[in-house]
C-alpha cells in the first residue's frame, strides 16, 4: 500500500516539476519577446528595437531623409563633430544601444580588428543616444577600437531612426542617404548592402549608357539599337 | 565655404566648414598633481580614433589636399611668457609653412606652428598641410576656421 502511495506521489511530483519547468520556459520566452519590443526589465533595455526591415539601397535616393553631420559627445568627455555631408567617402551609420540584445551581435562583430570588412570607401561610425539615455560604463566596455562612437540623440531624430539596431548609408559627395534598414547580423547587413549596391550600380550603369547614346542622338527604342548582326555586317563592309 | 556647425567644449567653440570634422577633448589626469588642458583636433578628412596630441597616428595617412589642425592649450603658468606673447587667434600664410616645422617629417607635407594667448589662455596652433600644391586652398580654409574660433576666458 505504502509503495503504491509513494509511486503515485512520485508521478505527481514529476508532473509538477514538468509543469513548473514549462511555466518558467514560457515566462522566459515572454520576457525575451518583451525585451525585443523594447519593454524589457533591463534598465538599459528601454530603447526601442528597430522593426525587421531589409537594408534598402536605391539609385533614386529621393525618398530617404536628408543626410546631416553628426554632433555629439565621445566616450572620453570629448565633443565630437563627424563630417558626413561633404566628406570624400561614404559613411555607414550604425545606430546601436548598449542595452538592446540584438545590438550585442553588432558590438561583437565590430570589436575584432579587421572584422568590419566594409569596402574601402565606406567608414563605419557608431551612433548611440545621449549619455542620459545610455550606460557609459557599458559603452566603454563595448566600444570597438578604431571605430568612432558618438552619443547623439539628435542624430537619431535627424535620421528618423525607428529603433536599434539600425543602419544608414550616406554618400558624402552627394550628401544623400543611399540606403537604410536593419538586419539580425552584421554579415546579413553586409550581404544586403553588397547586393543592393550591385543593383544600384546596374541601375546607374544603365542610366549612363542612356546618357551617352542620347549624346549621339540615339533615344531609347531607336531602331538602330535592334539591328541584327546580318543587318550590320553588309554596311560595315561597304 | 560657410561654417556650418559649431563644435564647442572646454570653453572653446569653432565653426566647421562642410566636410570638416573635429574633436575637443581634455586628456584624463594620469598622475598626481598633473593638470591637463583642452586639445582640439580639426581636419578636412576622417579623423582616426587613435591620435596623439600633435598628430601621431594621423599625418601618415594624409593625402595631398588634406589638412590637420591642432590647437593645444598650455597651463596658466605659460601666460605672459615671451613664447606666448602674441595676442589673439593668429592667421596663417604661405611663409609660415615649411617641411622643417613638422613634428613628424613626412614626404611632401608642410608644417606651421604659432604660439599665442587668447583671453588669458595660452595655446599652440599647429597645422599640417598635405602638400605645397594645395597650400593656397588649405590656408584659405584654415583661416576661415580660425576666424570662427571663440576662446572663452
Amino acid at each position: 500500500m505504502i509503495t503504491t502511495v509513494l509511486v503515485i506521489e512520485s508521478v505527481v511530483l514529476a508532473l509538477l516539476v514538468l509543469l513548473v519547468a514549462g511555466l518558467l520556459r514560457s515566462h522566459a520566452e515572454i520576457l525575451r519577446r518583451l525585451h525585443a519590443l523594447g519593454a524589457g526589465l533591463d534598465p538599459d533595455g528601454s530603447v526601442a528595437v528597430a522593426p525587421p526591415r531589409a537594408l534598402d539601397v536605391r539609385a533614386d535616393a529621393g525618398s530617404f531623409v536628408a543626410a546631416a553631420d553628426i554632433d555629439g559627445a565621445g566616450l572620453h568627455d570629448d565633443a565630437t563633430h563627424i563630417a558626413i555631408v561633404g566628406a570624400r567617402h561614404r559613411t555607414m551609420l550604425a545606430f546601436l544601444s548598449s542595452g538592446c540584445l540584438t545590438c550585442q551581435e553588432f558590438w561583437s562583430a565590430f570589436a575584432g580588428a579587421g572584422r568590419v570588412d566594409l569596402p574601402d570607401d565606406i567608414r563605419l561610425v557608431v551612433v548611440t543616444k545621449d549619455a542620459a539615455e545610455e550606460s557609459i560604463s557599458a559603452l566603454l566596455r563595448l566600444a570597438p577600437a578604431g571605430v568612432p562612437v558618438v552619443m547623439s540623440s539628435a542624430a537619431w531624430v535627424d535620421y528618423e531612426v525607428p529603433g536599434s539596431p539600425y543602419f544608414v548609408l550616406v554618400d558624402g559627395e552627394s550628401g544623400r542617404v543611399q540606403g537604410e534598414g536593419t538586419g539580425a547580423t552584421w554579415e546579413q547587413v553586409k550581404n544586403l548592402l553588397r547586393q543592393a549596391s550591385d543593383d544600384a550600380d546596374d541601375s546607374s550603369r544603365e542610366a549612363r549608357i542612356d546618357r551617352e547614346l542620347r549624346a549621339y542622338g540615339i533615344e531609347p527604342g531607336d531602331p538602330s539599337l535592334y539591328r541584327t548582326a546580318e543587318q550590320i555586317a553588309p554596311r560595315s563592309r561597304a | 565655404m560657410p561654417a556650418v556647425r559649431k563644435l564647442s567644449a572646454q570653453g572653446l567653440a569653432v565653426g566647421l566648414p562642410s566636410g570638416w570634422e573635429g574633436r575637443i577633448q581634455k586628456r584624463a589626469v594620469t598622475a598626481a598633481r598633473e593638470t591637463t588642458h583642452a586639445v582640439v583636433h580639426l581636419a578636412n578628412f576622417a579623423l582616426p580614433e587613435r591620435r596623439d596630441d600633435f598628430g601621431g597616428g594621423v599625418t601618415p595617412a594624409m593625402r595631398s589636399p588634406d589638412v590637420f589642425v591642432v590647437l593645444f592649450e598650455y597651463g596658466r603658468e605659460s601666460v605672459g611668457t615671451p613664447l606666448f606673447s602674441a595676442q589673439g587667434v593668429p592667421r596663417v600664410d604661405t611663409t609660415m609653412f615649411d617641411s622643417k616645422r613638422l613634428q613628424r617629417p613626412l614626404p611632401g607635407q608642410l608644417g606651421c606652428q604659432r604660439f599665442f594667448t587668447a583671453n588669458g589662455r595660452a595655446f599652440c596652433l599647429y597645422v599640417v598641410a598635405g602638400s605645397r600644391a594645395y597650400l593656397p586652398r588649405i590656408i584659405s580654409e584654415v583661416n576661415t576656421v580660425l576666424a570662427d574660433l571663440d576662446v572663452a576666458s
